[in-house]
């Protein structure tokens, strides 16, 4: 349709024009790489889930074939999982996932990383643990490629098969009888999944506004043109035709390069650790289907805002040649915000996350409605009370076009959003112990604590650590000296290895382990959403400062030339992005904290704290600097001594 | 010597292009001039070397008897916002301030408190027959209109010289008439000068005299009709 037509537009548009069309491309570009990441990272934590599966056995109602036990065992800083296979009697059941065979009893298969370790710390701190391994797990049966994992086969009357061990997931899972080692996904592995999914709507609902503002640029930089062309005598569907297809066109070339972006970032974000490791590079690339529905969804998305942002010119041919008082924003705008945030209190941390994200996101879409609304507010109230010209221009400029004000401050906006609704979310650190010489600990069976103090005497005795034994109830307490260290405390876990059947030794800091791998998993969660939000609230408040600049260079040009100084100008655009900025980011900070109240654990935190204050320091800041980079442009088109409408 | 501005021996080229070749040009109090000629022979660029909006490859141009064509950008930013009015085709007027304001921006700018500046903007709607069309914005406006708030803007700051470059080039022949009397009259009763580049000869009628540019050159002697 038109393309031949459409095409000569785009490569007629003249350097401008194509500046347009670039500005467009990088926009879509970076909103397609982001939006990849976030879709990404959802499959990702996924496709760890389910390797994980085969740890977190399903208790067989019929058919059993083996006995699968786990616990965690420590070493240094790092959990182990050590994971317990006995076939039953007669039974030869498929092996787990990443095993060439299901384990025979005394068998021991390490993960590389573990086997490594092994052979990096001397032998009497890890290794003999796990005594002449038989070979290495494939990356299968790993969450990630630094996991320390150890498989151990076991006779199905072994001790370790049989005894009972702790319900509490932290000390593992007791012996069940499987039908098959396919699992289930554990409860962790869920909860990570779902704060993904949470992650990823607050990642993705900017992204997608970012992406219709880089195609209402498009339109914007065409829309005189094609008000000419409509004048002419184009029919409304060539007209629209024509600036879709182009628009289209760009963005499908900008979310090619936004892939083959992410594609190149990949081995990067792989680094970025998560539950104690990076990632298998392959979880993070899509799948084809999902990068193909990108691929397809982002210019379908930036077409159909097109076609939005074009009704206007097809409607009147006059309705952009001439400018008129814009109709005022309608108030149901905020109604929607109030109505979405009268359900949140309602919600509590028990409301399925499915409900939750869908309210965050329906809130988010809401901050972004009522936006516009409480820009053209604004606009009056400081066009109302200006003083200076450079003011008088702002407030005039926010009234006349609230949409695009609100465009070039909503992504840091609607991150403050995110920083605000995180910000209080987070929780706070853990008490770390109050030091002291370590201890470890280990429950013995009922009723044979003495036997068990006796037992980790003498082998602590022949692995020479000098440790004093004794029990507290069912539990027997190892002190090390006040001068163990690190070494010294694996060389005793090594030494009372399997001492209870199924049990570990453990620190107060190994017990605390996961509770500060969880915390320390919300932050960097954090980080990354929040550093997202902000590129892309950066990039956008940059890609519209120079949109909004080549759009009016006839009028700044021409207010140049009458001796307007370029810095009033300048003032009055940085004002046109504070004012609204300064407002909707607090704005949104407060609304998104609200959001959050429902699902607060304990109170407000230092680190909480920070993390907004950061924020809003880096938001201004990035959006200064986006403006700023776009103030040679303006010095450039307002030189033009004669400026003309092109 | 009572003139006001001169421009002496202008020379102005665009890399091959000669676009001026030596224009002298004076321009006594209260004069209104009209600058005429085919297209493309250097009538804007003269007007812009002589506003101090481009700076001239060779020659002079005194305001008052003092050099402004030396001056840095700064300096003769200021000085066109104080000395000079500009009325152009069109796409001078802000389009989100309402007319009034558009008026009284020079004011502002110049320091004017903005009661007061809208104030004195508004003396002028009367007599340049914009009754009752202080508020609207210039997409509400007709084009002869909004080149009359576009005349109240460039006269409003009582500027010494007012330049105007075919303001009436998008309007209808009638239009064009009504605007081109107000605008002499409005500049006569200021006490300031007037310069307009035109197309138009009816248009140039309203001026005290005519000088023709041909390919960078004046055909009549600009210094003295
Ligand atoms: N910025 C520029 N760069 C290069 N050449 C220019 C530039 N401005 C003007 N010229 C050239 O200088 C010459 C005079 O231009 P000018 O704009 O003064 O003509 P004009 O008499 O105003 O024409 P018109 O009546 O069409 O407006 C022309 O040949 C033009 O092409
Ligand atoms: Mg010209």
């Amino acid at each position: 349709m038109n393309l031949d037509l459409t095409w000569r537009l785009l490569k007629g548009g003249g350097r401008r024009g194509l500046l347009g069309a670039w500005l467009t491309l990088g926009a879509v570009a970076v909103a397609t790489a982001l939006l990849l990441f976030a879709v990404a990272a959802n499959s990702a934590f996924q496709a760890r889930a389910e390797r994980g599966a085969w740890r977190n056995p399903v208790p067989a109602t019929s058919g059993a074939v083996a006995i699968e036990a786990s616990r965690f065992d420590f070493v240094r800083d790092r959990a182990i999982t050590v994971v317990d296979l006995a076939a039953l009697d007669g039974r030869t059941p498929e092996p787990p996932p990443g095993l060439p065979r299901f384990p025979a009893p005394g068998e021991v298969w390490l993960s590389p990383a573990l086997a490594e370790l092994a052979r990096e710390l001397p032998a009497d701190q890890l290794a003999e643990r796990y005594p002449a391994p038989k070979g290495v797990l494939g990356d299968e049966a790993l969450i990630h490629p630094d996991e320390l994992v150890a498989v151990v086969g076991r006779q199905a009357d072994a001790p370790e098969m049989t005894a009972a061990r702790s319900d509490d997931w932290l000390l593992g899972k007791p012996p069940v009888k499987v039908a098959s080692l396919a699992g289930t996904p554990s409860e962790d592995a869920q909860a990570y999944r779902m704060l993904s999914l949470v992650a990823s709507v607050l990642m993705a609902v900017p992204l997608l506004v970012f992406g219709g503002a880089a195609a209402r640029l498009t339109v914007a930089r065409r829309d005189q043109r094609l008000a000419a062309l409509r004048l002419v005598g184009a029919t409304p569907g060539q007209v629209v035709g024509m600036t879709v297809t182009e628009a289209v066109i760009v963005a499908l070339a900008g979310a090619l390069a936004g892939a083959a972006a992410f594609a190149l970032a990949v081995p990067l974000l792989a680094g970025i650790e998560m539950q104690g490791g990076r990632w298998f590079a392959a979880d993070l690339f899509p799948g084809p289907l999902v990068l193909a529905g990108v691929l397809v969804a982002v210019p379908l998305l930036v077409g159909l805002s097109a076609v939005a942002g074009l009704r206007r010119v097809v409607v009147s041919p006059l309705g952009v040649a001439k400018r008129e008082t814009p109709p005022a924003m309608r108030f149901v705008r905020v109604l929607a915000l109030l109505a979405v945030l009268a359900v949140f209190p309602m919600l509590t941390r028990g409301t399925s996350v499915s409900i939750i994200a869908a309210a965050l996101a329906l809130a988010f879409l809401c901050v972004n409605l009522a936006g516009p609304w409480v820009v053209g507010l604004i606009g009056r109230i400081t066009a109302g009370t200006a003083r200076s010209p450079a003011r008088l221009l702002a407030g005039r400029r926010l009234v006349d076009d609230p949409r695009s004000a609100w465009r070039t401050v909503s992504g840091v906006a609607l991150t403050g959003f995110v920083a605000g609704f995180l910000g209080l979310l987070s929780p706070a650190t853990f008490d770390q112990d109050a030091g002291g010489p370590p201890q470890l600990r280990i429950t013995a069976p009922a009723g044979q604590a003495d036997q068990v103090v006796r037992q980790a005497r003498e082998r602590l005795r022949e692995a020479g650590v000098t440790a004093e034994v004794k029990p507290v109830k069912d539990v027997v307490v190892a002190a090390l000296g006040s001068s163990a260290g690190e070494a010294e405390v694996d060389r005793a876990r090594t030494a009372l290895t399997g001492l209870v059947p199924g049990r570990t030794p453990t620190t107060k800091a190994d017990d605390g382990r996961f509770g500060v791998e969880i915390l320390a998993d919300v932050r960097v969660g954090t980080i990354v959403v929040l550093s997202v939000s902000f590129l892309v609230a950066i990039a956008s408040s940059g890609i519209t400062a120079m949109s909004s600049v080549l759009d009016r260079r006839q009028t700044y040009g021409l207010l140049r030339l009458a001796g307007t100084p370029l810095s009033v100008l300048d003032r009055a655009r940085r004002s046109e992005t504070l004012i609204p900025l300064a407002v909707m980011g607090g704005g949104a900070i407060l609304v998104g904290a609200f959001c959050a109240m429902p699902f607060m654990i304990g109170g407000v935190n230092a680190t909480g704290a920070i993390t907004l204050g950061a924020c809003v320091v880096a938001g201004f800041a990035g959006v200064i600097g986006a403006g700023a980079l776009s103030r040679p442009l303006l010095r450039s088109v307002t030189a033009d001594p004669a400026p003309r409408p092109d | 010597m009572n003139d006001v501005l001169v421009g002496r021996a202008l020379a102005k080229r665009f890399g091959q292009t000669v676009a001026l070749g030596g224009v002298d040009i004076a321009v006594r109090a209260g004069e209104a001039v009209a600058i005429m000629g085919p297209s493309g022979s250097g009538k804007s660029t003269l007007l812009h070397c002589l506003a101090g909006i481009m700076k001239p490859d060779g020659g002079e141009v005194h305001l008052l008897g003092q050099r402004i064509d030396a001056l840095g950008e700064r300096r003769r930013s200021a000085l066109r916002r104080t000395r000079f009015g500009f009325v152009f085709q069109f796409g001078q007027l802000l389009p989100e301030l309402p007319a009034e304001e558009n008026v009284a921006l020079p004011l502002m700018l110049g320091g004017v408190p903005r009661a007061q500046a809208v104030r004195q903007a508004r003396e002028w709607f009367g007599p340049l027959g914009l009754q009752s069309m202080e508020s609207r914005r210039p997409g509400e406006l007709s084009g002869g209109q909004a080149q009359r708030v576009a005349i109240a803007r460039a006269l409003v700051s009582k500027p010494a010289v007012v330049f105007a470059d075919e303001p009436t080039g998008a309007l209808d022949q009638q239009t064009g008439q009504e605007t081109m009397r107000l605008l002499v009259e409005a500049t006569k009763h200021n006490g300031a000068c007037l310069i307009v580049v035109t197309h138009d000869p009816n248009v140039a009628a309203w001026c005290d005299r005519t000088v023709e540019v041909r390919d960078g050159r004046l055909l009549t002697s600009g210094a003295l009709a």
